[in-house]
């Protein structure tokens, strides 16, 4: 192999990639893409052969089904089982909607929907009554059944979506395997295991769809158009970092201001409504459905095609569902006749009569296996590649002072009539099992004051802290914000109301890059739902480059410590970068009250020295800090007040030095004898 | 036959597919209880245990129906059906555990999750490559005695298969509270990091969950093949679905609770089928699941779902 030092390759190398390297990689994109459409629009054209344009149409089908998916577990990261079923609801709804299956007798109730065309009267035999037929639009129900599988996805979603995501696997596992059964227990709907007949083709502009593949490949790469776009606008919006957090950490996208009942079901909800589209396109090529297309190794074979692509890749995901379409339909029967020539060559009986054909589904296994131990990230991983940082941006600048510029607006709001507390605890108590955490616990902050948390270990000052942010419910007593009774709201409302924490242990999203952690603690404070990320309107285009302004402006607490790494994962950071990215990603969400948890854990003096400073400057800027600090020179500088908490009582409260002369801190940090010494 | 009579004649079959699918859940919540991981190849482990009992009692030279024994040698083979179809599917356990699972133990998210749906995938195709998708009569040594009891019928075949399920559940209670290792098992389960420190080697109790959990898979296999005389490589997918709701039922990670659970399916499944129809079982149950995750995700048995961190 030629190494890149080797003068005449690179020089060859040089010559052949220069003039298209030199082109700037957006033009270079926009070419590629450019090609790939025109091609893929010409290709029945150039191509003519029927069984060629059949195959394509299906792995079209399949792609759709890839990018739907792909939202639900790229993006989201919620394993989906039973994918197929919300295809089967969608393809049923309209091969009912479609075809002669069902028919009740005629009544006047049926004439509005008779002057729309979604039914039609037919005469009865031999003077029976007359009959309803439905005549429901493909184009109608395309749209349609995304909603009908979509009301599914959250009817079957919502009640599992609230736990931990393995049980969302096993419920969608579940619910594949059900629906087809139902399909085959209720005949009457669905002719049962025999399957629907005569559903009615397309119809477009007069133009009749019919049995001919080609309009059908036409209408799924609209499809996958339409879906890479709207895959690609969800991704890069409000909605696609939340999912992102949620996949990385759950309870940490909770504490951010995220919602995550909401969010997943959103998600759980659109890959549903892609499947339930893409059933009508599959079942009106068909021309009937039976409950055997939609078994388990669909929902696999669909799990396998974004696997192989790569999860969240938008682009790997249509890659690897065209791979594996074009297996099944054209290579594998390629591959079956090259293997019986080699058997017949060698005189080999066994190796003339093997079907690659039938071993597909071992092949989706294997690759399921492969990808997972070896190559996780699939063909072509979901993010591209950062750009290594200068000599000048490595060197750190300890800025041994303060912020330099204000940041705009911060603290702004906690305006509270004079004597009310900011937060304010009353009796507030935490019971696991036997061990009370917290007990009884009076405290209060007023509004722009330092107030330090200490005690021994397992005191209770981590408990305090989630309790109060909502990760964990109080078994007695009350927290006042700003004079709101915010006792056992979910984590993400209390961030809306303006507490914002870091996390004693570390609770960055390491696979998202610093920008894209701080932009996550954004999450309260902007407004952007799924359809205005999908259309990108001048008031969403605002909202995210305030977003990113406000961002940046909050990454330049830490002078350049940050900075150049905005585009960095935040896993590749050390580990004081990653506790100040914690600390902007909190201070993003505008909080009134910051709940720090040893935010100076892992550093070494001076850093903590520079940390302090900067603290010390974001209170001055109007925001009320809680700390949890083991550092005494830490508490000592920053804190108005410090409060002391031992087996979750608070045996001390008072200023720095009232507390170092208390007895009973003393005793609870030396020990008895220890105590009597002093 | 009169209501009581149909009604003591299913509760009498729901024990017997009760008693197979405790020991199904068995796996699924050790496993999980150690490693916080829903491991789908599970299913299809029991499946191929039903195949590993097939082939060691046709070795023994039993062959289909006919060939029944009476007495110690009765009670000999049966024996070593088990011991060695437990063996065989224990070993796979540990194949696939160290082959494949262990290394991405540490990972988060869907990973893992995936790589054994891979491996479920795997071994069901293996099994319809090899054997074939035509379902095999299972050799059954088990002469028919019946007793009546009213109008329902208790057969020997019955009783020896609870009694079998009784002596592995007794055993792995035993095993897990009162033994060395089953108590760094449990240690495990509670943290995994504390239990490290302490000085438990916790590669050596996952693969020893593994290999217990596949390995009661293996004799639910066995059972499977003796009760309803059959096996196919389509079993897994269903069983193993009853399973997981019993062990979710009984509250996952809870080992008396996966027996408990099983049990209720079992006669979910005998009476409804009896009582409803047959061809609704699968939504009744599933429906069961959903049911038990929205009311009570604990479980019966109430223990607190460990979140991971």
């Amino acid at each position: 192999m030629a190494t890149p030092s080797s003068p005449a390759l690179r020089t060859l190398r040089d010559v052949l990639f220069e003039p298209i390297l030199r082109i700037p990689q957006a033009k270079r994109r926009r070419v590629l893409v450019t090609f790939l459409v025109i091609a893929a629009a010409l290709f029945p054209i150039i191509d003519g052969n029927d069984g060629d344009i059949d195959a394509a149409a299906n792995a079209c089908s399949f792609a759709v089904l890839a990018l739907g998916l792909n939202i639900v577990v790229g993006f989201a990261g919620l394993l989906d089982l039973g994918y197929a079923a919300f295809f089967a609801i969608g393809a049923y709804s309209y091969g009912i909607l479609a075809s002669y299956q069902v028919h009740p007798v005629w009544s006047d109730f049926w004439l509005p929907f008779q002057w729309l065309g979604l039914v039609a009267r037919i005469a009865g035999d031999g003077g029976a009554a007359d009959l309803v037929h439905f005549t429901f639009s493909f184009w109608l129900m395309l749209p349609l059944s995304a909603l009908i599988a979509a009301f599914f996805g959250i009817l079957f979603g919502a009640p599992t979506l609230r736990l931990k995501g393995d049980y969302l696997a096993i419920v969608t596992l579940g619910f594949g395997e059900i629906v087809p059964i139902v399909a085959r227990n209720t005949p009457y709907l669905t002719n049962g295991s025999m399957g629907l007949n005569g559903v009615a083709p397309p119809v477009l502009f007069g133009y009749r769809f019919g049995v001919e593949s080609m309009p059908y490949y036409y209408v799924g790469l609209a499809m996958i158009v339409l879906l890479i776009f709207i895959s690609y606008r969800l991704k890069d919006s409000r909605i696609g970092r939340a999912w992102m957090a949620i996949r990385e950490d759950e309870i940490a996208a909770g504490a951010m201001g995220v919602n995550r009942v909401k969010l997943k079901l959103l998600a759980f909800a659109i890959g549903a409504g892609f499947a339930g589209s893409t059933g009508v396109l599959y079942v009106a090529k068909l021309q009937t459905a039976t409950p055997e297309m939609f078994m388990f190794p669909v929902s696999v074979m669909i799990l396998v095609m974004i696997v192989l692509g790569g999860m969240g890749s938008v682009a790997g995901v249509v890659l690897g569902a065209l791979i594996l379409a074009l297996l099944q339909s054209w290579f594998l029967q390629d591959l079956t006749q090259w293997v019986h020539a080699l058997g017949r060559l060698i005189d080999v009986q066994w190796l003339q009569q093997i079907e690659l054909i039938q071993s597909i589904e071992l092949i989706f296994g294997i690759i399921l296996v492969f990808m997972m131990l070896f190559r996780r990230q699939g063909l072509i991983p979901a993010t591209g590649t950062t750009a290594p940082l200068s000599l000048e941006q490595q060197t750190a600048l300890p800025s041994r002072g303060e912020i330099q510029a204000a940041l705009s607006g911060l603290g702004a709001g906690a305006d509270l009539p004079p004597g009310t507390p900011l937060l304010e605890t009353r009796k507030l108590t935490k019971r696991f099992g036997g061990i009370t955490a917290v007990k009884e616990l009076d405290l209060v902050v007023m509004p722009h004051q330092i107030v330090a948390l200490i005690g021994p270990n397992g005191s209770g000052k981590s408990t305090f802290f989630n309790v109060v942010t909502g990760l964990d419910e109080p078994n007695g007593g009350k927290i006042l914000f700003m004079g709101e009774d915010i006792t056992g709201r979910p984590s993400h409302a209390i961030v809306e109301r303006g507490i914002a924490r870091t996390f004693q242990n570390l609770r960055i999203f390491p696979n998202m890059t610093v920008l894209e952690n701080v932009l996550v603690g954004m999450h309260a404070r902007t407004r952007t739902n799924a359809i205005g990320a999908v259309l990108r309107s001048p008031a969403t285009r605002r909202e995210e480059a305030a977003t990113r302004e406000w961002a940046m402006e909050v990454l330049t607490i830490f002078g350049n410590r940050l900075l150049p790494r905005v585009n960095h994962y935040a896993h590749s950071l050390s580990y004081a970068n990653r506790r100040r990215v914690e600390i902007a990603r909190a201070v993003a969400s505008r909080p009134k009250l910051l709940l720090l948890d040893e935010p100076t854990a892992g550093m070494n003096p001076a850093e903590t020295l520079e940390l302090a400073a900067q603290l010390r400057s974001l209170a001055d800027m109007g925001l009320s800090i809680l700390l949890i600090e083991h550092k005494l020179n830490v508490v000592n500088d920053l804190a108005d007040k410090v409060i002391v908490l031992d087996h979750g009582e608070k045996i001390a409260e008072g200023t720095a030095e009232e507390v170092h002369q208390n007895d009973e801190v003393i005793r609870a940090y030396l020990g008895r004898k220890a105590a009597a010494r002093v | 036959m009169d209501f009581q009579d149909i009604l003591l004649q299913q509760i009498i079959n729901g024990l017997s597919l009760g008693a197979m699918y405790s020991l199904l859940a068995l796996g699924f919540t050790m496993v999980y209880g150690i490693i916080e991981l829903i491991n789908f190849a599970h299913f299809n482990v029991f499946m191929v245990g039903s195949f590993f009992g097939l082939w060691v009692l046709e070795a023994t030279g039993l062959i289909g129906q006919r060939s029944t024994l009476e007495g110690l040698p009765l009670i000999g083979v049966l024996l070593l059906a088990f011991v060695c179809t437990m063996l065989l599917s224990g070993l796979l356990g540990i194949v696939i555990e160290r082959a494949a699972l262990r290394s991405v133990r540490q990972l988060r998210g869907t990973a893992p999750m995936i790589l054994t749906i891979g491996i479920s995938y795997i071994l069901y195709n293996v099994i319809l490559l090899t054997v074939g998708a035509d379902t095999h009569n299972f050799a059954n040594p088990i002469p028919v005695v019946k007793w009546q009891i009213g109008g329902a019928v208790l057969q020997l075949r019955e009783v020896l298969l609870w009694s079998v399920s009784l002596v592995l559940m007794a055993g792995l209670h035993f095993f897990v509270r009162h033994t060395r290792i089953g108590k760094a098992m449990q240690a495990t389960a509670q943290d995994q990091e504390a239990a490290r420190m302490m000085g438990v080697e916790v590669d050596r109790v996952v693969i020893l969950a593994f290999f217990i959990g596949s390995a009661l898979a293996g004799a639910a296999g066995l059972i499977f093949g003796l009760y309803y005389n059959f096996t196919s490589y389509v079993i897994g997918y269903s069983a193993g679905l009853r399973a997981f709701t019993a062990a979710v039922l009984g509250g996952i990670g809870n080992i008396a609770g996966a027996m408990i659970g099983g049990l209720i399916i079992g006669l979910i499944e005998s009476l409804g089928g009896q009582f409803i129809a047959v061809r609704w079982t699968d939504v009744i149950i599933f429906s069961i699941l959903i049911l038990v995750l929205v009311l009570r995700p604990t479980g019966l048995m109430g223990l607190s779902v460990p979140q991971k961190s």
